[in-house]
């Protein structure tokens, strides 16, 4: 699949195209899963700990969605409409905490 | 390509018309118009129940010891006790008011009515992109609605806390003495989120990917972008609602203490989640009003709409600012002062984008040709009353100002001025404007102008009284007003606004026989009794199941009145092709 | 006037993505903020009362979760497999990962099922008998965040044992791969929300 949204394309297009190396991904995720359960056991200052599993999780999620949801490969137009709700779920977040500081 | 397919769809739509049974074609129908006439249907009854509970709380606060209820008698003993309303009763009336006017009644008439009717024909394509999701986003409503009236004769009545559900008042049986009543509430809820989240989805959709050709973003009516913007927010803001009220639900049934404080839980909580939704909400309901005002003014005046760029950033920007002003619901609620005042300023940036519709509104109506038909009427009285209830907002929204009128009859004035005065006066407007689309037949005008005169002076002689009621301190849930010092020497003003509320709710009924005579005897409407510029008018009336034969091709802006390259007419049709050589000239 | 108009005609070309796909990211956004309001609850609570937390690993069983977790990723693999599969045309392929997305995913609900039942039956929290969702904010959080996700997995699974069903009849194909890529961007959301969700929920 090429930057210009191959998925309007027509099916025999896409044929032509390459996958994304779906099983390297599935390898970097099982690590980092591994890589998470031995971290949050590690006997380091607990923020330590939080920092980076969000890290990872953010990192994790990051991989499924640019390349197993193909956000990757699909035109700004539709990135945009995945991203919409982030600024939203941010503000939500962000003004509930605001009672804590 | 993408044409080609809808085209397809049309030609097996069109096929399909003289094969369908009556339950495929009536009931379970996923055609859009069938869909809209029965929310409208739906939407209409629960505008009367609504009124109803009205009605009882209007008759408690004017005569609180005077009992004698007229029809007390039919009230179970739980409700009505020898012609006495009980305080119990009162406060399910009260919440159930409110609960079932936003979610029952007006939400489903702006968006499932007016989204589904509109938006295909307005957009000229065959249908919604997902046209069974669209039925069952109405199937969803009937749930909601069963379980909405069977909590009134359940164990304990209905829900009790106020519409806005604050914990831990909702979240305990034993604080309200109402268990079931409010999980069914609570239930009702989450399906009634499930329908608005199914239809948000279709129509964000359908208004991205299914426009005909040459319809561009800056061409389509304003009405579809107030009703995009519209499913935009209900998309993000029904999900939190419905987690939130998930979440209720379990502390009132499985012993969990989300916003119980004795469990460690956080009542605040509750009020964020709640106005996170509630405040888009306030957007959701008035938004789509101002749409169809925009479309109604600029056809009755027979002007394009004054400034159509500023109203579509207009609406764009109080639809980004929703999101960050729900805080001003909360100013007494004890949180973060910081956070109030953040609220405060964002809340007053709101008045800009408001000024900016109504100046436009303004504008458009200035020195135009005005037709004073009902439709129009409503629609001018809706930028009135919007005005007024504006107004009052930017009271609220300074934290002391607020503080002082907190929970007092004010906020309920102001909060009828912009939910009655404004959805509802537009939503009239919208109905007398599209219903000989709709059914093929005028409404009968005299009785329309009757309905909105006796509306729109009784509405004011019912709401502007309450903000000085509420300035006085009357609070907004009170019983019995009778019994505090302060609350001495307004006992007339209160049986004035129940004789108006009386009287408000009866012109309700001409409205009722109006819309039914009409459906025989009304007037018949061509496919354009208005002269309107808009695709839906170039269909016949009432359009056919898929709409349009062939999908039409538009080359005008949407408010194309008063040309000055047209002589034989003064307005422009969307679609009217462009007496040019060049095929491409009229389409940028 | 048909003729005429077909010639000026100027598609209007929306987001150039079909329709189906674009309805499903809508959808999604809708279900970014579900589970964002639950999320964010579990986050304030859990700030407002952090001494009542368990350390992780106290109560939770981390192994069988984490085995459960990688579960789910195959599964999101296997996915992508099938779609490939259906743009190829390989029918033998779309066969075989569809199927064993859908073992993957019900095998991931049985072993929450299977957890879920320990924790109720096996499990003492403060001194009580079980661990259940009236065991305080966390138990609440903790059933409330899992059993929303394995709603989702369900209807996943539904939907899944359905497109495999569909396999069997021929129905997908390389001209023929729109529900599969949709069904698919569902499926990688919720393992997307249990990939949050694990991180939060068993190892913070």
């Amino acid at each position: 699949m090429s930057e210009a949204g191959g998925h309007a394309a027509s099916a025999a297009d896409d044929h032509a195209h390459e996958h994304p190396r779906y099983m390297l991904i599935w390898l970097y995720l099982a690590i980092l899963t591994i890589l998470e359960v031995l971290v949050a056991f590690l006997a380091i200052p607990k923020w330590m700990i939080v920092v980076s599993l969000l890290i990872m999780a953010v990192w994790k999620a990051l991989l499924v969605a640019l390349y197993y949801m193909h956000l990757k490969f699909e035109p700004n137009r539709l990135r945009l409409v995945a991203l919409a709700p982030l600024p939203a779920v941010a503000i939500m977040i962000i003004a509930i905490m605001m009672e804590y500081v | 390509m993408a044409t080609i397919v809808a085209e397809a769809t049309g030609q097996a739509i069109l096929h399909e018309e003289h094969e369908q049974s009556f339950l495929r074609k009536y009931i379970f129908s996923t055609d859009h118009k069938v869909i809209a006439i029965q929310f409208l249907i739906y939407t209409l009854f629960f505008l009367m129940i609504g009124g109803l509970l009205a009605m009882l709380m209007r008759y408690q606060i004017a005569w609180p010891a005077r009992g004698e209820l007229p029809l007390g008698g039919i009230f179970p003993e739980t409700m009505v006790a020898s012609g006495y309303i009980l305080p119990e009763f009162y406060n399910a009336l009260v919440t159930m008011h409110g609960s079932v006017m936003v979610f029952l009644a007006i939400m489903p008439m702006l968006v499932g009515v007016w989204a589904n009717y509109l938006i295909p024909l307005q957009l000229g394509t065959h249908d919604m992109a997902f046209p069974r999701l669209n039925m069952l986003s109405f199937w969803a409503m009937v749930p909601a609605g069963i379980l909405t009236l069977a909590s009134f004769f359940v164990l304990g009545g209905a829900a009790g806390a106020g519409w806005t559900l604050y914990a831990p008042l909702s979240a305990r049986p034993d604080l309200t003495g109402v268990g079931l009543g409010q999980v069914l509430w609570l239930v009702a809820l989450v399906f009634i989120g499930l329908s608005s989240i199914l239809g948000s989805v279709n129509y964000i959709t359908t208004t991205i990917n299914m426009r005909a050709p040459g319809m561009t973003w800056m061409r389509m009516p304003l009405t579809i972008w107030s009703l995009f913007i519209t499913a935009i927010l209900a998309l993000l803001a029904m999900p939190v609602l419905s987690a939130a009220g998930i979440m209720l639900i379990f502390d009132q049934t499985i012993g969990t203490s989300f916003f119980l404080p004795e469990g460690g839980g956080q009542p605040l909580l509750w009020q964020h989640l709640f106005w996170f939704f509630g405040h888009p909400e306030v957007y959701i309901l008035i938004l789509p009003a101002m749409g169809f005002t925009s479309e109604i003014l600029s056809v009755g005046s027979r002007k394009p709409v004054f400034g159509y760029t500023a109203m579509v950033l207009a609406l764009v920007s109080i639809a980004f600012l929703g999101f960050i002003v729900w805080g001003h619901h909360m100013f007494q609620s004890g949180m973060n002062p910081t956070l109030g005042l953040a609220f405060t300023v964002s809340t007053l940036f709101i008045a800009v984008p408001s000024a900016i519709k109504t100046f436009n509104w303004m504008g458009t109506m200035w020195r135009g040709n005005l037709q004073l038909h009902s439709a129009m009427l409503f629609a001018i009285g809706f930028v009135a009353m919007f005005a007024i209830g504006g107004l009052s907002g930017v009271f609220m929204a300074s934290t002391p100002v607020d503080i002082y009128i907190h929970d007092t009859y004010f906020i309920v004035a102001h909060i009828h001025y912009v939910l009655f005065g404004g959805s509802l006066f537009a939503l009239f407007g919208a109905i007398y404007f599209w219903y000989p689309k709709m059914f093929g037949r005028l409404m009968n005008e005299t009785m329309g102008k009757i309905h909105f005169w006796l509306t729109f002076i009784l509405f004011n002689v019912v709401f502007f009284p309450m903000h000085g009621v509420g300035m006085v301190g009357m609070m907004r849930r009170i019983y019995d007003s009778t019994g505090y010092a302060h609350l001495q020497g307004i006992e007339d003003t209160n049986a004035l606004i129940t004789w108006a509320a009386f009287g408000l709710f009866a012109s309700g009924f001409l409205f009722a026989f109006n819309f039914f005579w009409s459906l025989k005897k009304g007037k018949k409407a061509g496919a354009n009794p208005w002269n309107a510029t808009t695709l839906e008018w170039q269909t016949p009336s009432p359009p056919k199941h898929g709409n349009w034969e062939e999908i039409p091709v538009v080359y005008h802006g949407p408010h194309e009145y008063s040309h000055p390259d047209v002589e034989d007419k003064d307005w422009l049709a969307q679609n009217e092709r462009p007496d040019v050589v060049s095929p491409a000239a009229g389409s940028h | 006037m048909a003729h005429a108009a077909t010639a000026g005609r100027v598609p209007e070309r929306g987001l150039d993505v079909y329709t189906q796909k674009v309805g499903m990211w809508v959808f999604l956004c809708s279900e970014v903020m579900f589970f964002a309001g639950l999320i964010g609850s579990y986050v304030v609570l859990r700030f407002g009362a952090a001494d009542t937390w368990a350390e992780p690993g106290d109560v939770l069983n981390v192994p069988v979760t984490a085995f459960n977790t990688f579960l789910l990723i195959c599964s999101s693999v296997t996915m992508v497999k099938a779609f490939a599969a259906a743009q190829e045309g390989d029918q033998k392929g779309i066969k075989l990962w569809l199927l064993s997305t859908t073992v993957l995913g019900a095998t991931f609900l049985g072993v929450q099922v299977y957890e879920y039942t320990e924790l109720v039956l096996h499990r003492s929290w403060e001194g009580s008998h079980g661990f259940t969702p009236a065991a305080g904010l966390y138990g609440a959080t903790f059933f409330t965040m899992t059993g929303f996700h394995g709603f989702h997995v369900l209807l996943g699974v539904i939907c899944l044992a359905w497109a495999t069903i569909r396999a069997w009849r021929g129905h997908w194909g390389a001209d023929n791969t729109h529900g599969i890529e949709v069904l698919g961007l569902y499926w990688h959301f919720v393992d997307l929300v249990w990939i949050i969700l694990f991180t939060i929920v068993y190892l913070i």
